[in-house]
């Protein structure tokens, strides 16, 4: 399997600051792909840029095979997006916000709904059909987000923290649902997150970002080696190497 | 376009289920059947009584400093002179107050309320260009001010013609036609104003303060200035006679004014309304005054200019929008 997304320079500035600095690396098709760094390190940025919300200072990237400054519409019509914080129509429920974004996605109206009612139940949101969204929880509205990344079954599938206030029972089902795609679908996936241990039980690749610099790349074990940690060595303690904190 | 549909049909029925929407609506479709209950009153007793010779002010302030102001027009003495703008001239004045308020409610968070709530990000993520969000949701507005607009005037014109018991013509009809277009495009330049400043201002309460501002200062501000401009370079000329002291204006004034306060969407508005709508007026031939029949091709011709102006306001502010916005960094 050759590479789905090519960043090439991938650069950001604003004003002095690089937020995402000449990155080139790519994510394999039918992979699970760990983005990390710290608090501002250009994850988000990156992930912005590679849906064609945010127009790169330099450098460009292909994703499915279409380059993001030429062809940003082909760049993302494969593509699934749970953005940071993202919001829905408090006045509609989960199905009627759905339906909204499967109909933006073309998805043909009779196999819309069919889709739409599965998702919510694979998400856990089967008991809160006549509920509107506006009377969500926060873990609930990302369960729901989830949801829409899914409604035109990606190829690519991006999630900029999807574990956030997410409950054990959501993460353990959230696991469970990036490996059926990865494994039974071939969807390749890209997620960023906090939390480590999910990244060492889940991503069969890391990429670690620090202030915009690609500082690491590589399976776990690969990370691991790079850095001469010691047997049975907390990943936590590997990623703050290449943090530089430790 | 894809996706361009979708918004749209959204767009319009997010307006159209809220109480905002349905309030000013309703205040909306209250005063003007009542401002045509009165017109069609006057109309009818004008018209009963053709020597009546008072001057008939139809909502203007004297002196001319009200927002619909209008120095240009000749001077109209008796209601069946003027006809029909006359007699709607408080449904011209009231659609373009509370028909600009109406349309900045709808548009003054279009795209802020998206970016606020976090699914702005979600929406730009699918495969539909820019251009579909922002012209779907002009549109989906444009429809929520169409069918305010069609119910209002239906309403308001049945009143006048059932008060005054007036037998439509294909003239009136047709002058009717083009005041309802007009109001249509007057509204469309509130909802863009609205739309852009929801693209510029992050925050919806920042924006709907501002939405209000320009709407403030279309019916108040720019007409108070153009006559305040034009006092300035023309001032009124004293002079003594024997009957004491007289004033005169000069011409000067009425033409700076009329181009300061015609940038005035509201001004332009009714300018062009009250023109269209003016049946007939008085000409003065040395040393009589007759009346004489304007017709809508002449009403239009000499509306012309303010009429490219109107039409050019709103796509220059659209065009504004949507630059700014398919530019835009979203996060
Ligand atoms: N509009 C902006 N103007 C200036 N700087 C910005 C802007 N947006 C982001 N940045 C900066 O870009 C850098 C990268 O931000 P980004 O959101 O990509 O970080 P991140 O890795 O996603 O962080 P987090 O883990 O907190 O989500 C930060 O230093 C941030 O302050
Ligand atoms: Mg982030």
């Amino acid at each position: 399997m050759g590479p789905i997304i090519e960043l090439k320079n991938l650069t950001k500035k604003y004003g002095n600051l690089v937020a995402v600095d000449h990155n080139n690396y790519q994510v394999m098709e039918g992979e699970i792909f760990g983005l990390l760094g710290h608090n501002g390190a250009g994850k988000t940025t990156t992930i912005l840029m590679l849906l064609g919300l945010i127009p790169p200072t330099e450098g460009t990237a292909i994703v499915d095979g279409a380059d993001i400054k030429e062809n940003p519409l082909q760049a993302r019509r494969n593509v699934g997006l749970l953005p940071e914080n993202a919001g829905f129509y408090d006045n509609l429920n989960a199905k009627q916000n759905l339906s909204f974004y499967a109909e933006l996605a073309d998805v043909p109206e009779k196999v819309a709904s069919d889709r739409c009612e599965k998702l919510i139940d694979m998400v856990g949101l089967g008991d809160k059909r006549p509920v509107k969204v506006g009377a969500y929880s926060r873990g609930m509205k990302q369960r729901l987000g989830i949801a829409q990344s899914l409604v035109r079954e990606p190829k690519v599938l991006i999630l900029d923290e999807p574990l956030q206030g997410i409950d054990p029972e959501g993460t353990r089902d959230l696991r469970e649902i990036i490996r059926g795609l990865s494994k039974e679908k071939g969807v390749t996936i890209i997620f960023t997150t906090h939390v480590l241990y999910e990244v060492n039980r889940l991503c069969d690749r890391v990429a670690i970002m620090k202030n915009g610099v690609i500082a690491g790349l590589g399976t776990i074990p690969e990370l691991r080696k790079q850095v001469n940690a010691a047997e049975g060595e907390d990943f936590e303690q590997v990623f703050l190497r290449y943090q530089g904190v430790v | 376009m894809a996706g361009f549909l979708t918004m749209a049909k959204k767009e319009f029925y997010d307006i159209i289920g809220e109480k905002k929407f349905l309030l000013i609506f309703g205040t909306l479709l209250i005063v003007i059947l009542v401002s045509t209950f009165q017109g069609g009153l006057q109309y009818s007793s004008s018209q009963s009584s053709t020597t009546t010779t008072t001057t008939m002010p139809g909502g203007q302030v004297p002196g001319g400093q009200g927002p619909g102001g209008n120095q240009t027009r000749p001077i109209q003495f008796m209601g069946s002179v003027s006809g029909l703008s006359q007699a709607l001239s408080s449904m011209v004045t009231n659609f373009s107050l509370v028909g600009g308020v109406l349309a900045i409610a709808i548009s003054f968070d279009t795209i802020n309320s998206e970016k606020q709530r976090g699914s702005l990000k979600t929406l730009l993520s699918y495969p539909i260009y820019r251009d579909s969000i922002v012209y779907g949701k002009y549109v989906g507005g444009l429809l929520a001010v169409a069918l305010v607009s069609v119910v209002t005037f239906m309403a308001g014109i049945g009143v006048f013609l059932g008060v005054t018991g007036l037998a439509l013509t294909m003239d009136t009809v047709l002058r009717l036609l083009i005041f309802f277009g007009v109001s249509l495009v007057y509204m469309a330049i509130f909802l863009a104003i609205g739309l852009l400043l929801s693209i510029v201002l992050p925050q919806p309460s920042t924006s709907l303060l501002a939405s209000m501002i320009v709407w403030l200062s279309s019916i108040q501000l720019i007409p108070n200035l153009g006559y305040a401009i034009g006092q300035i370079l023309y001032p009124v000329r004293m002079t003594f006679r024997e009957g004491g002291p007289s004033f005169t204006m000069q011409s000067g004034f009425t033409t700076i004014r009329a181009i300061i306060s015609g940038l005035s969407p509201s001004t332009a508005y009714e300018n062009i309304v009250n023109s269209i709508l003016t049946t007939s007026e008085l000409q003065f031939t040395s040393n009589q005054a007759t009346i004489v029949s304007v017709s809508v091709d002449k009403a239009l011709l000499t509306v012309a200019p303010s009429l490219i102006y109107f039409v050019g306001l709103l796509i220059a502010i659209f065009a504004v929008a949507y630059i700014i916005f398919t530019r835009q960094e979203i996060r």
